[in-house]
């Protein structure tokens, strides 16, 4: 069973439940998803995260040029990805949803980071007019939970 | 003198009408493209241009056309009337340019926004050099000639060689005579200022943040310039890496490094040190970022502003520019970090219209 098929019967096992916190790993990988919500058709994520190991030693290029390949795959979410800034010193790029969804209540964007060490992480944000940003839950159906995980094991695959 | 009077007038016009919508030209950046070494232009809609107005004097004007002798010429208005009407589209509207000084603007700034008169720390101690015609020496140029002393001299020279005749009063001077007008530098204590504007231009920082800042920075210029003789500018650009640049390359600049505000803090440190010794400068900080310091950086940038930036300028100022991911978590720290701290200023500039306010804060406190 792949990492997605296995978060995906977990989340079968929880339907109905609130704060759900999933943990399922495959070899050195292993991904992480908290929801508020879990339910027959979507998932309401506030983190979603695939920790491995294999990131451990390698270099700044190497990890951008995945994050290339991670943002062209993922292009089912509300909003387009892409790369916005690379930490060369904690070797990291994080991508954003770009544009990101404004309307009059605001806006609100994907934000997906990967890390040297390792890790690729996806949380959704939102910034109301006149109040502090915060972290929202991003809704998500269950088919496209699992495959985020898989483009997120792919990336990991990319390096 | 009539011409000059309405002239006068005509001046109070404008300026009025530029008081009356600064705000408009405070928020909006568009005056910065036009501004030249001390003067600037702005464009000044709905204004009526003076323009002559032609009497009747009761006169028509030359006939023209085939005519008999003895036929009348018309009078004006009498014609018939033609079959023009007003036009179909819009009129495009004028707008007259009207050249401002800084200094002027900056006062209209300072009455507008009720800014406080700066008061300078420490004493005048930087000496400028600056030129005083407070000599006399024997060559020159004409235009420089002292007509006293060179009259004086060949008065001098007359009488003592008995050429001159007091009963036929001539003095006339020979080129020995002639003396002209010299200068020294003279050193005049002076009060000066740096000035250290620092700018985020990681990838998060569009260019409608970037031009945020240029407008609220050109208006803080204006107004430092306008208190100061002899402000000095200093521009640094950082994303992960901070580096001091020229005017131009830091309203320019746009990279994709994250944001490491820390670096920029360290730069303007070692700038303050090699530079600007606290003691002889009134140094001001101006920082603008939309916020967003990567997690780990924000104790060792706390830790440069305590020990090597706050207890050395006069005041820093902390804009957090609004980018479209909203604003970050930097000010919020700033804020309950260094709460109460009277040299820190933080103002969050959400858009455009947020500039007039920002500026308000910055300066609102005639440091």
């Amino acid at each position: 069973m792949t990492l997605a098929q296995k978060l995906l019967a977990g989340l079968q096992t929880s339907l109905g439940q609130t704060s759900v916190a999933l943990t399922v790993d495959e070899g050195a990988r292993e991904v992480n998803c908290k929801a508020l919500q879990c339910e027959q058709l979507a998932v309401t994520v506030t983190d979603l995260t695939l920790e491995t190991s294999e990131l451990a030693g390698i270099d700044l290029p190497r990890i951008q040029a995945a994050s290339q390949a991670l943002c062209s795959r993922v292009n089912y979410l509300l909003e387009p990805i892409s790369p916005i800034e690379t930490d060369a010193q904690g070797c990291t790029v994080q991508m954003r949803s770009n544009p990101p969804q404004q309307d009059d209540n605001g806006c609100r964007y994907y934000e997906l980071l990967l890390r040297r060490g390792g890790s690729v992480a996806l949380h959704r944000y939102e910034k109301q007019p006149g109040k502090a940003r915060v972290r929202v839950p991003a809704v998500l159906t269950h088919e496209v939970l699992g495959r985020l995980v898989d483009d997120f094991s792919q990336a990991v695959d990319g390096i | 003198m009539d011409i000059k009077r309405d002239q006068r007038r005509f001046k109070q016009i404008v300026r009025g009408r530029i008081r009356d919508n600064l705000r408009k030209y405070i928020t909006h950046g568009e005056m910065i493209g036009r501004r030249g070494k001390d003067l600037v232009s702005i464009p000044v809609p709905q204004l009526d241009v003076p323009r002559f107005k032609f009497g009747k004097n009761g006169s028509g004007g030359v006939g023209q056309g085939d005519g008999e002798v003895g036929s009348p010429v018309g009078k004006p208005g009498q014609g018939p009337q033609g079959a023009g009407g007003a036009g179909s589209e819009p009129g495009s509207g004028h707008l007259m340019e009207v050249e401002v000084t800084l200094d002027e603007l900056a006062e209209m700034l300072g009455d507008e926004l009720e800014l406080p008169r700066i008061k300078p720390k420490g004493n005048a101690s930087v000496e400028a050099e600056k030129s005083k015609y407070n000599s006399v020496r024997q060559t020159g140029p004409e235009s420089l000639r002292h007509f006293r002393r060179t009259y004086l001299r060949a008065l001098k020279r007359q009488i003592s060689t008995g050429v001159y005749e007091p009963l036929e009063p001539r003095v006339i001077p020979i080129k020995a005579d002639k003396q002209y007008r010299s200068w020294n530098d003279v050193p005049i204590p002076h009060v000066n200022a740096a000035v250290i504007y620092m700018m985020d231009v990681s990838g998060s920082m569009t260019d409608d943040q970037k031009e945020i800042v240029r407008t609220e920075s050109f208006w803080i210029d204006a107004w430092l310039g306008s208190q100061y003789k002899g402000v000095q500018r200093r521009y640094i650009i950082h994303d992960a890496v901070a580096k001091q640049v020229d005017e131009h390359t830091f309203y320019h600049t746009r990279e994709s490094g994250g944001t490491r505000i820390s670096s920029a803090y360290r730069t303007a440190a070692q700038l303050i040190d090699r530079e600007f010794p606290a003691e002889l400068w009134n140094i001001y900080c101006f920082q603008f970022s939309d916020g967003d310091n990567w997690g780990d950086d924000n104790r060792q940038a706390f830790e440069l502003l305590t020990d090597r930036l706050l207890p050395r300028v006069n005041l820093f100022c902390y804009g957090q520019v609004e980018s479209p991911y909203g604003s970050g978590e930097f000010l919020d720290s700033l804020e309950k970090q260094f709460a109460g701290n009277e040299t820190l200023v933080l103002s969050e500039i959400p858009d455009k219209d947020g500039i007039y306010e920002s500026i308000k804060t910055f300066l609102g406190k005639g440091r």
